[in-house]
């Protein structure tokens, strides 16, 4: 069966005449109900059915101008999502609704929910998946305007709540792909309208006006978002499920704990989703620890519950890795970031066709971003792969900033590029004219007391890249005197002082030992105790076997050393040790020997070439090391150093 | 687990302000009061509850009609004494752009002192503790010292905690002056603070001694890899297996 369909509309691209014809021009049939209409003597054709009717005439135009390749589809699709048959559902999601995009709505829209209507008998439910669908499209190939983002609100809602207050659970059986896509496309059009709306300067009056009324203050509030992931959490009690599982209850307590809607995938797909999605709000708007809060039972480690999509797991990480990151655990940061990457690293060749693959490739080039940074801050050792990719595309960008005062500007770059668009959770007052023209007009700057610049509430990406940069500035001084204590293992503070004065910029012992202070802060950090199993790149980490149980919040951790250089200061002297990492060769050989026993094995194992028989040419593949060419056919035995006999 | 601990659920905390601070209901406008009191609890009594804190911060970003400076000014003042934790910054984080709000009786001083709070903020975190207490004790900050930290107790003595705290990590003996610096405090007041900090103080030398902990014990460590049995095992049994 699925075979014939596949067949049904791929077979189509082959009968060009037929869909050419449908975008012929051709006069609209009017269907005989109207021409009886107009033949009624005695109707009295008002305003309003007039227009009525001339809406009706130009969706039938709408409704002819559709090829009928995308006819069938949608009453394919129709039927399957009808049936809850998955799989069709699955194959029409995936490949169906691609290819038609990109051979006839490349650049224009589907067509309205209300003209493909009678197609499928007016089904609400699945007009409000069709719209769903239909103004995902919009925004990533369109630019939606004002009524766009309203109405994919509205329907957003409709579907929340059918899913919600339905009673009881919905009978409908969707992929996983497509409800991750429901909640991820929920969050974006969430951060677009607020991106949107944040920028009053720029907006046409008609615009204005729909913003400040009633229905445009309730659209797209914070407030409700968090309420359709926090209900859906609730809904299929995610969290209960998710900890049960990590206790390892059976399958039928668990179905007890999760009650009626969570046992079903659908619900509770959605309730994990939403989970992730909370993150992804939480850092949006700016509260990291409370993101990291809500991701407690799910853990950050690769054993999702179920198949997930991959582009869940980069999305956790790359917003996990942004909290640590701006809760200044840059070793926790670094290995959330280099785990998911060597696992997308490996995973890129399956995912080639879907329609995340995009996204997850830009989310991948601001993790490699995020880790320049973090190897700025906090250098340590990282997988190699990883760092070499990150050395290749950054390198001299981390050159450059490692050489001070300089680099700022290079780091506020990488910052800008690789951090998420966040978002103003309040809207301006668009229902207060005055109040929104005052806005307009810039803030006259306070004076500044110090050598920071002054600083003014604004656009929340300013704030976080201020918070970060100054975190940036205060390390500065680290290297240079990271690579002067190097040369030596006890130094007065005078001397050292006299060493970075090399500017003659009158750096004062109190400064060095300031940033002595600030090296030795920089050299602790707070990370999550890891299990360890046998490497360990940095001194101090303890060996802790609670370390990865789901249920430990991400949040905690233990001070934690990471910098290889540790001084102490007596008096004015100065006492350096370095620590090393002792050659590692144990991997290496083992590898290797592993190898070579493999190698002894198959040969061993392998047929012995047979005696070479002078009269037959004898072609045998050896596994071994012997040569592939045709033996001798001379028929003489060639000794050594003897000379041949042509 | 014990660094965090503390952080993530002081021990202070009582069960209500934990239903709130790890429930749904951090989002109800009407409970902002029980952790406003709270915060003035924190104030008075010498306690620091960072996520509840950060609860009200939010409340605020929320609702914007709820925004009380005084309590944001405390919330980053408390935040200030976390240090080396990264409280400030996410104070700072969740202070949202609100529009002037004319409906304050008075005006509101939140502009004009944040800058001065980021420039306490920054000299500490760049550990110049001597910057800090001079800029303190300026007349600039007389608006922060006379209606703020006058209220929040031992205020001053957790700015101290901080510089001991980087300094007992670097220093294994140190100059009384330079600690006196770093303290603001001098004489009898200094030697009752060391005493306190259970370092030891000899007066004739004005040297003062700090015992040893993790952080200023150094030694030159050279990393071994260690090698466990089951990574040779497959090895040795394809030996076995071999003969």
């Amino acid at each position: 069966m699925a075979h014939q369909r596949v067949a049904l509309w791929a077979a189509e691209p082959d009968l060009d005449d037929d869909i050419n014809d449908t975008d012929v021009d051709i006069p609209i049939p009017m269907p005989s109900s109207t021409n009886e209409m107009y033949d009624e003597p005695n109707l009295q054709l008002d305003e309003g059915s007039l227009q009525a009717m001339q809406q009706h005439i130009a969706q039938q135009a709408a409704f002819a101008q559709i090829p009928d390749v995308v006819k069938r589809f949608i009453v394919h699709f129709h039927q399957a999502v009808l049936d809850n048959n998955l799989q069709e559902v699955t194959l029409a999601y995936e490949s169906g609704w691609t290819r038609l995009t990109e051979k006839y709505y490349a650049k224009t829209e589907w067509p309205e929910a209300e003209t493909i209507a009678p197609l499928v008998n007016d089904d609400q439910i699945f007009l409000i998946l069709y719209r769903e669908l239909y103004y995902r499209h919009v925004y990533s190939r369109l630019q939606p305007n004002v009524d766009d983002r309203f109405h994919s609100y509205e329907n957003s809602c409709e579907l929340f709540n059918y899913l919600l207050n339905s009673d009881g659970p919905v009978p409908l059986s969707l992929p996983a792909n497509w409800l991750w896509d429901i909640i991820d496309e929920f969050i974006y059009q969430f951060q677009s309208f607020a991106l949107f709306r944040s920028r009053p300067a720029s907006k046409t009056d008609d615009e204005l006006t729909m913003l400040g009324s009633e229905g445009g203050a309730q659209a797209w509030s914070s407030y409700s978002v968090l309420n359709v992931l926090y209900s859906l959490i609730q809904k299929s009690r995610a969290n209960e499920w998710l900890k049960a599982r990590a206790e390892g209850k059976t399958d039928e307590e668990i179905e007890e704990i999760v009650g009626e809607y969570g046992t079903k995938p659908l619900y509770r797909m959605l309730g994990y989703f939403s989970i992730i999605g909370l993150l992804r709000v939480h850092v949006l708007l700016g509260d990291f620890t409370l993101a990291l809060k809500v991701m407690e039972n799910v853990g950050l480690g690769q054993k999702a519950p179920f198949t997930a999509p991959t582009a869940v797991h980069v999305s956790t990480a790359y917003h996990a890795g942004v909290c640590y990151f701006m809760l200044r655990r840059i070793p926790d940061a670094a290995r959330v970031f280099t785990g998911v990457l060597t696992w997308v690293m490996r995973a890129r060749q399956y995912h080639t066709r879907s329609y995340q693959y995009d996204q997850i490739n830009k989310t991948a080039d601001r993790m490699y971003a995020l880790l320049a940074l973090c190897h700025v801050l906090a250098p340590t050792r990282l997988d190699d792969n990883v760092m070499n990719i990150v050395r290749e595309r950054y390198g001299d960008q981390i050159g450059r900033m490692g050489r001070g005062e300089e680099g700022l500007s290079t780091f506020e770059e990488l910052f800008l590029y690789a951090c998420p668009k966040f978002i103003c959770a309040n809207s301006p007052p668009y229902d207060d004219p005055t109040a929104l023209a005052s806005m307009l007009i810039p803030p006259t700057p306070t004076s500044p007391s110090s050598q920071n610049p002054s600083v003014v509430l604004g656009d929340p990406t300013q704030r976080h890249l201020r918070a970060a940069s100054s975190h940036f500035m205060s390390l500065t001084p680290v290297s240079s005197l990271k690579s002067l204590l190097k040369l030596y293992t006890s130094l007065d503070a005078k001397k050292l002082t006299g060493f970075l004065d090399t500017s003659g910029a009158g750096v004062d012992e109190e400064e060095v030992l300031s940033w002595m202070m600030v090296m030795k802060n920089a050299g602790r950090c707070v990370g999550r105790v890891q299990v360890n199993t046998g490497s360990t790149a940095a001194n101090g980490e303890k060996d802790n076997d609670e370390g990865s149980r789901p249920s430990e919040s991400l949040l905690s951790g233990e001070w934690m050393s990471i910098s290889d250089l540790n001084f102490v200061i007596d008096q004015n002297m100065v006492h350096i040790a370095e620590s090393t990492v002792g050659r590692r060769y144990a991997g290496w050989f083992i590898r290797n020997s592993e190898h070579a026993a493999r190698v002894l094995d198959s040969v061993k194992a392998s047929p012995l070439p047979p005696r070479v028989v002078p009269t037959q040419v004898q072609k045998k593949s050896a596994d071994g090391p012997k040569g592939e060419g045709a033996p001798r056919t001379t028929g003489h035995k060639v000794a050594w150093g003897g000379v041949k006999v042509a | 687990m014990a660094a965090t601990a503390a952080w993530l659920a002081p021990p202070s905390r009582t069960e209500l302000i934990e239903n709130l601070v790890s429930g749904v209901d951090r989002y109800n406008p009407s409970n902002v009061g029980i952790l406003e009191d709270y915060l003035y609890h924190q104030i008075r009594s010498e306690e620091y509850d960072c996520l509840a804190n950060l609860a009200i911060l939010k409340l605020y970003q929320f609702n914007p009609d709820l925004f009380n400076p005084d309590v944001v000014i405390n919330i980053l003042l408390k935040a200030l004494t976390a240090e080396p934790f990264p409280d400030f910054n996410l104070c700072i984080s969740l202070l949202d752009d609100r529009p002037p709000n004319s409906a304050l009786d008075e005006p509101d001083p939140l502009p004009t002192l944040l800058p001065l709070l980021m420039n306490l903020y920054n000299l500490l975190h760049q550990c110049r503790f001597s910057a800090f207490w001079v800029l303190y004790r300026s007349d600039e900050l007389e608006v922060i010292r006379e209606n703020y930290t006058v209220e929040c107790a031992g205020f001053e003595d957790a700015i101290r905690e901080v510089a001991a705290r980087s300094v007992r990590a670097t220093f294994t003996r140190i100059n009384s002056e330079r600690l006196g610096t770093y303290v603001d405090l001098s004489g009898p007041e200094l030697e009752a603070w060391v005493a306190k900090q259970r370092w030891t103080f000899d007066s004739s030398t004005g040297v003062v001694s700090i015992p040893p902990n993790p952080d200023n014990q150094i030694e030159s460590v050279v990393i071994q890899e260690h090698i466990k049995l089951p990574q040779l095992s497959k090895v040795i049994s394809h030996t076995v297996q071999v003969k």
